[in-house]
């Protein structure tokens, strides 16, 4: 095993950070944590690197207990901040340069897998860069370069993305997921559930300091009653009982906002068919009509009764 | 070495601002030294006293030669023999030395009697040491005279002795050698550039720190396999490499300046003593580096601690004029006994176990300030790399 967390707790004074926190992560796998800002994502990451002291639990790395003097561990570890840590002094290719060599003494081999990281995350036209002459997503692409250029087994992503521009980040998570092929384990931290749903095989959803889920994708998405979300924009909803279609079989729930119906189904449960059917026989016209799988927003909100967006 | 590099890199990214405090500290002690002109004694005139002469002893021409001869050597003031005004030309300092010849002197002289002459003085004044040698001369001169001939008239042992007390002595005045002037403006350098290594130091050491202590990074660097060890011992070298190359440049100025006087036992002593302080001015803005959050208090803390400590310790007004709580609580300050020990080098004309223990007291002194903070700091370090 990769990373063993056993009843992990952290107090800040009476407010309860971690909450007898658990976690598993396999070799090979990609782990999104996903959570709220504040739900305890950076404090468990924090507690497991071992920069914050805890109060209780265990943390195993590698099979071997972590602590901040566990330098064989360390080795192994790559870590990409939530915030960009790199020195505003140094060049792009000097700040690689920096933290590959904290991890990799010998000087040639240092140079090869600096270049392989420029290379990985793209930055090769910018190596005599200062970091202040970087956009935000070069920024990042930095930092995840200074995180992984020692090619470590376990590599730990805070929120890589925040602030991040859509290509930018996609191309973020494609690195994330290259990584992984080439034998990384990664844990990826994230309130963005989309970004953990497109890259994670194992998902854990973090609320108030402990994981309240934990599955792939799918078998999060099978522990929540509903389904498929039908949404319909009405041309003269006024016209609508709403109350007739909730009471149509299966359906969980049905809201009307302005023009836009959302309709809630059952899991495995198709009610389509029935709902137009009703919708025709009292004459509402429709402009529009699609049909989406639940999310992983869905998930949290039946454990939690709150969006994961909050 | 990466720390130890990134340290250098760092120091370079700064270098404009430190080489901008180097240049004018280093023109400013330049300036200051120079403007100091040490008192430069070449002339060499005898000391005349104001002194009263009263003969109760008659026509005595071995008396009158006495008088004639003080004159030479002093200013006769005449006074009317009254113990009263006597007194009052003392007090007043219208006289220092008041030469009464008794009756029968001459006679009592001439026969090889003991006898003496009698005198009133002011109380420690260095006149009557003077006065007393020139009194003693002429008359140990006459006695001489006397004692080998025997049938010798007045007339002629005066001539005699106005021949013989005519020699002079030929003062040549060397106290105004250069090696004099050296000393003292030397000394003078020293202590000032004690303000600029600590300015210096304690900005180029926080403008390193600000940015390794920059929670981030630190928290980044700390992810690493690197020993906290490691880390400190090439942060340490990056330091003392800094402080050593500036304390190089600061010295050079005064090889410049005082040329061969710098290879001198003093000049040598000077260059100890300022690489002693160089080491616990480092020390202390090491940990200055590890308490100051911000640019601007990193210039407050620059100019507040080395301008504070160099006027409590002597380096802008000597220590001899600073009050006794003054010194006190200087005493706390390693600047205090940098000064001190560059004062003493400076003034030693020579060296004795007596000075160069005093000196070197000093010096450990200093290296002991430097020793416990950096044990301070090193603790803060420790204590700091996990937070709680």
């Amino acid at each position: 095993m990769v990373i063993n967390v056993k009843n992990l707790v952290k107090r800040y004074g009476d407010l309860i950070a971690l909450d007898h926190f658990n976690l598993e992560v396999q070799e090979g796998e990609i782990l999104g944590l996903l959570g709220p800002n504040g739900s305890g994502k950076t404090t468990a990451i924090n507690c497991i690197l071992s920069l914050l002291k805890y109060d209780k639990g265990t943390i195993e790395i590698f099979d071997q207990p972590m602590s901040p003097d566990a330098y064989d561990i360390k080795r192994d570890v790559g870590i990409v901040m939530q915030n960009v840590a790199v020195f505003e002094e140094l060049t792009v290719y000097e700040n690689i340069d920096y933290f590959c060599g904290l991890y990799i003494a010998d000087r040639q081999t240092r140079k090869k897998r600096v270049a392989e990281a420029i290379d990985f995350v793209g930055l090769n036209d910018f190596i005599k860069f200062f970091p202040k002459k970087l956009s935000g997503g070069l920024l990042r692409r930095l930092n995840i370069a200074c995180g992984i250029a020692h090619q470590p087994k376990l590599i730990i992503l805070d929120e890589p993305t925040v602030a991040v521009d859509p290509q930018s980040r996609n191309n973020i998570l494609e690195g994330i997921q290259k990584l992984n092929r080439q034998g990384a384990t990664i844990i990826y931290t994230s309130h963005y559930m989309e970004e953990v749903e497109q890259i994670a095989s194992r998902i854990a959803i973090m609320d108030k300091g402990k994981i309240i889920a934990m599955g792939t994708n799918e078998e999060l998405k099978k522990k929540i009653k509903s389904g498929e979300h039908i949404n319909l924009e009405l041309l003269n909803p006024e016209d609508l009982d709403l109350e007739a279609i909730k009471a149509l079989p299966h359906i969980i729930s049905a809201e009307l906002t302005d023009h836009q119906l959302v309709v809630k189904s059952g899991r495995d449960k198709n009610n389509l068919i029935a709902i137009l059917d009703h919708l025709k026989d009292q004459n509402i016209a429709i402009g529009k009509i699609y049909s989406e799988p639940p999310t992983l927003n869905d998930v949290f909100l039946e454990i939690t009764g709150k969006e994961l967006r909050d | 070495m990466q720390v130890y590099k990134a340290f250098f890199r760092i120091i370079q990214k700064n270098r404009s601002q430190i080489a901008i405090y180097l240049v004018v500290f280093m023109v400013l002690a330049l300036l200051l030294t120079n403007a100091y002109t040490p008192p430069q004694d070449t002339d060499f005139t005898k000391t005349r006293f104001n002194i009263a002469f009263i003969n109760e002893d008659g026509d005595s021409e071995l008396v009158d030669g006495l008088k004639t001869y003080l004159g030479e050597n002093a200013n006769l003031v005449d006074l009317p023999d009254d113990p009263q005004q006597l007194q009052d030309a003392l007090f007043f300092r219208q006289v220092v030395y008041i030469l009464r010849v008794p009756k029968g002197f001459t006679a009592a002289m001439l026969n090889g009697q003991e006898v003496q002459l009698e005198k009133t003085i002011v109380p420690d004044s260095p006149s009557n040491i003077y006065m007393d040698l020139l009194i003693n001369k002429y008359l140990n001169s006459a006695q001489t005279y006397f004692a080998y001939l025997p049938g010798l008239s007045q007339d002629q042992l005066v001539d005699y002795l106005k021949v013989d007390l005519a020699e002079e002595t030929a003062v040549t005045v060397i106290s105004g050698s250069s090696h004099s002037a050296n000393a003292e403006k030397s000394g003078y350098y020293f202590n000032y550039i004690s303000y600029s290594l600590f300015a210096i130091l304690i900005l180029g050491v926080c403008s390193v720190m600000l940015v390794f202590n920059d929670t981030d990074l630190k928290r980044r660097n700390l992810c690493s396999p690197i020993r906290s060890a490691t880390m400190n011992f090439q942060m340490i070298l990056g330091n003392l490499s800094f402080a050593v190359l500036t304390w190089l440049v600061l010295i050079s100025a005064s090889f410049v300046m005082y040329g061969s006087y710098m290879f001198t036992t003093n000049g040598l002593l000077l260059l100890l003593n300022s690489f002693i302080f160089t080491l616990a001015a480092l020390s202390i803005s090491y940990l200055i580096g590890n308490l100051v959050k911000s640019r601007g208090a990193m210039s407050a803390v620059a100019n507040v601690f080395a301008l504070g400590t160099s006027f409590l310790s002597g380096v802008f007004v000597p220590q001899e004029l600073l009050g006794a709580n003054v010194l006190t609580i200087a005493s706390f300050t390693p600047t205090y006994w940098y000064v001190k020990a560059n004062n003493e080098i400076a003034n030693a004309v020579s060296f004795n176990a007596g000075n160069l223990q005093s000196i070197f007291t000093s010096m450990v002194l200093v290296l002991a300030f430097g020793v416990a903070v950096l044990g301070v700091t090193l603790v803060l370090i420790k204590q700091r790399r996990v937070e709680a």
